[in-house]
């Protein structure tokens, strides 16, 4: 087959690539520009609005809400969704396949589904809205994605190694604990910091169940409606910069997977 | 052996409760309250009805509204196909720096939406860069109003939904034996019959996967209309935010949201049907 150059696809694609980081770059420029108006030319660099957000007392209570409800739902889900994908895949259980239709649901109806239906249930149940609600809810709906996760890697390699554990005198729960554990900590790990970045994001859920308070999607939802402070793309800077490393991190313990899974295994 | 795997099953029930009772549960509640008249509360009285499903049906305004809704979700759709096969047939086939440049897709993918949905409102605005442009070019002498506009709506889900169509497309086509396409031209067809007889035919589930991610949460989304657009492009997402958090008719407010739900089941079901349940998951690139 002979090779052409595909200059028009590659002229194309960079292209799409610009178009895709357009609105980053001029978050990031408006975030140090002196005018508070969203005009160009440039009126000038400045650090205030990065002061202003900092003595915002909702805003620096939207990121605290924020790290909690994230750390606190990606740790939950991690756990429920490892323990789950891994009994699926290794137990006696009968219609493995229903099953798994049934728990990637949360991965594909809308979000506003989900969140409408927590709402409703709560309330009918006059349990109070809150942090707690909103994190029982991303819960359910980043386990999903860490079954989905895990369920690549657990095939193949974990049910022989337990059998084989077991077999030499260990039981059960040190085979979990001993053996299982420590082989799926890499893919726990990349599974913990998608949902961490699920949750982090996550807006239509969180505004219906939240209640009076507020994370960082909430807070920028209701600066958008109500007169726009350039303080908000203050926040989207660190936001961002927080997320690359997130992204970071994850692509990091997603790419050292597959070595680590087979030391792990050899050392145990 | 069969002892250990009794053990194993034990591991599903933790998650598999919560799944149950804070997703499923919800789903059942909305479900009840679509068909009766009031509130689930001790000492009210219920009755079941249809009603709430036949408002959606009588009132032109909300027939619009679900046609309209539809619409936009076709459109987007639709576009985010055509950007996304060409980027996702370039990486797939045509460069060595795929995996550099589907995390440099990603990083603003990951950034929050309505951030970059706020950038779309300041560049599409009276005094934003494409009206200066198109003013500076004398293109136009007055500024163009394209925020709060169906239009913007639509530029701004095709702009956040596009990475989600690259993905699962770029998954598929990447499996594709380049043998296949050789052999093809060696026997004489054509570079666009090879092409579309072989790479495109091979990649339908990928733009069936891309479609589902792509429809779905278009069809139900509500911060972008409510961003970008003016009153007269509010979608199903906007009907039923309003309706819960200001009107407080839950029992319609439920027909809608069940309505979303079904359409969405059915577009689950039907691809799960023709392609099987795990290429939707197998194709996201988690």
């Amino acid at each position: 087959m002979e090779k052409r150059k595909p200059v028009l696809l590659q002229i194309y694609t960079i292209l799409f690539f610009i178009y895709i980081l357009l609105p980053i770059i001029i978050i990031f420029i408006f975030a140090w520009n002196s005018n508070e108006g969203y005009n160009f030319p440039l009126s000038g660099f400045t650090w205030k609005w990065f002061v202003q957000l900092f003595n915002d007392s909702i805003a620096k209570k939207a990121i605290i809400n924020s790290v909690l409800i994230a750390f606190v739902s990606a740790t939950v889900s991690t756990l429920l969704g490892t323990a789950l994908a891994f009994g699926i895949m290794n137990s006696s259980l009968k219609n493995k396949g229903l099953f798994l239709g049934l728990l990637i649901l949360p991965v594909l109806m809308p979000s506003l589904t989900i969140g409408i239906a927590v709402l409703v249930f709560f309330r009918t149940l006059t349990i109070p809205l809150g942090i707690p609600s909103v994190i029982l809810s991303h819960v359910s709906i980043s386990m999903s994605y860490v079954v989905l996760i895990m369920l690549g890697r657990i095939e193949g390699f974990s049910g022989s190694i337990q059998e084989a554990a077991v077999d030499l005198g260990a039981s059960w729960f040190s085979s979990i604990k001993d053996i299982i554990l420590p082989a799926l900590m890499p893919a726990m790990l990349a599974g913990w910091v998608f949902s961490f970045m699920i949750s982090w994001n996550e807006f239509i859920v969180t505004y219906f169940l939240i209640g009076n308070n507020v994370t960082i999607p909430v807070y920028i939802f209701s600066q958008l409606r109500f007169g726009i402070s350039p303080k908000v793309n203050v926040i989207s800077v660190i936001v961002t910069g927080f997320t690359i490393i997130m992204v970071a991190l994850y692509i990091l313990t997603r790419a050292s997977l597959g070595r680590i899974k087979n030391t792990r295994v050899l050392k145990s | 052996m069969s002892q250990l795997l009794k053990k194993n099953k034990n591991l599903i029930y933790p998650g598999f409760l919560w799944f149950l009772f804070f997703f499923m549960l919800p789903l059942v509640i909305i479900l009840i309250y679509a068909f009766i008249d009031n509130f689930l509360r001790p000492g009210t009285p219920v009755n079941f009805t249809f009603e709430n499903f036949l408002i959606i049906f009588q009132r032109k305004h909300y027939l619009l509204l679900l046609g309209r809704s539809i619409r936009i979700s076709l459109i987007t759709t639709f576009f985010s196909i055509a950007f996304a096969y060409p980027i996702a047939y370039f990486l797939a086939k045509k460069t060595k720096y795929d995996k550099i440049l589907i995390v440099a897709l990603m990083i603003p993918f990951w950034v929050n939406y309505l951030i970059r949905t706020f950038a779309w409102k300041l560049i599409i605005s009276e005094n934003g860069i494409v009206n200066k442009i198109l003013l500076g070019l004398n293109v136009t002498d007055v500024p163009l109003r394209i925020l709060y506009t169906e239009f913007a709506v639509i530029l701004g889900l095709i702009y956040t939904n596009t990475p989600m169509m690259i993905l699962p497309l770029y998954a598929t086509i990447s499996r594709i034996d380049n043998s296949l396409l050789e052999a093809a031209l060696d026997l004489g067809a054509s570079r666009t019959r090879a092409f579309f007889d072989i790479i495109f035919r091979l990649s339908l589930t990928g733009i069936f996967a891309g479609t589902i991610l792509v429809f779905i949460p278009v069809l139900g989304s509500f911060a972008i209309p409510a961003i970008l657009g003016g009153t007269n492009s509010m979608m199903i997402g906007n009907i039923i935010e309003n309706q819960f958090i200001e009107v407080g008719n839950w029992n319609f407010g439920s027909a809608f949201t069940l309505a979303l739900a079904l359409i969405s089941l059915a577009m689950i079901f039907i691809y799960s049907k023709l392609f099987g349940l795990k290429s939707i998951y197998k194709n996201q690139g988690l």
